[in-house]
């Protein structure tokens, strides 16, 4: 899955380790999701989404 | 299952102190009695009774007084990706080991070997072990570069 996780992030001037913490995941998984290495799980998927204010489909969308 | 994190944060230098003093304690009753049981050979009995609990009395020791400062459990570490990187190398290792077994049976089987099984199954879990940890390792660094 493609994802624009890493310039939400930026927009809000989060590190890694910023969003690692609101999400309560390590920062690996941030790093993983960003490389878009990982999908994430659909709980924290809908975890992400809550965290933007916005819908999963606004950050993620299939390849 | 949950994760845990390690922090940047040390515990307070008398909780080490007393890590390591539960530490020495545990490792010395259990040496005692290792030793008791085996009253002709007492010191050799306890020296290897101490060898083999030093590590995890230890460890429990840091596991109580020391991990709480240093170490925080994500709250939903079980959504981690290191998660599905213990599944994927435990999974893997799993198919290593089987195979592993079967090509020693048959080299066995075809050989009329006979072998110690107390000699070999330790081997087998120390295979499990550090495939595993291999795995992990590689699949973390394919993952993270």
């Amino acid at each position: 899955m493609k994802n624009n996780l890493a310039e939400r992030r930026a927009e809000r001037r989060w590190t890694q380790a910023d969003l690692a913490s609101a999400l309560g995941v390590s920062r690996q998984t941030v790093i993983s999701i960003e490389r878009e290495k990982f999908d994430p799980s659909l709980p924290l998927a809908f975890l992400i989404a809550r965290t933007f204010d916005c819908a999963i489909e606004d950050i993620f969308t299939a390849d | 299952m949950s994760k845990a994190s390690f922090t940047s944060g040390r515990a307070p230098a008398h909780h080490y102190v007393l890590a390591i003093i539960l530490g020495v304690i545990l490792t010395v009753v259990v040496s005692v009695l290792v030793g008791a049981s085996n009253p002709d050979d007492f010191w050799l009995a306890a020296a290897i009774g101490a060898l083999c609990t030093a590590y995890p009395a230890m460890s429990l020791a840091g596991k109580v007084f020391v991990s709480n400062h240093t170490v925080t459990r994500d709250p939903h570490g079980e959504q981690s990706v290191e998660l599905q990187w213990m599944r994927q190398a435990g999974a893997g290792a799993f198919l290593d080991v089987l195979a592993a077994i079967v090509v020693a049976s048959l080299v066995l089987a075809i050989g009329r070997f006979n072998i110690d099984a107390l000699a070999v199954l330790p081997g087998l879990v120390a295979l499990s072990v550090v495939d595993a940890g291999l795995r992990y390792v590689v699949i973390r660094h394919h993952t993270l570069k």
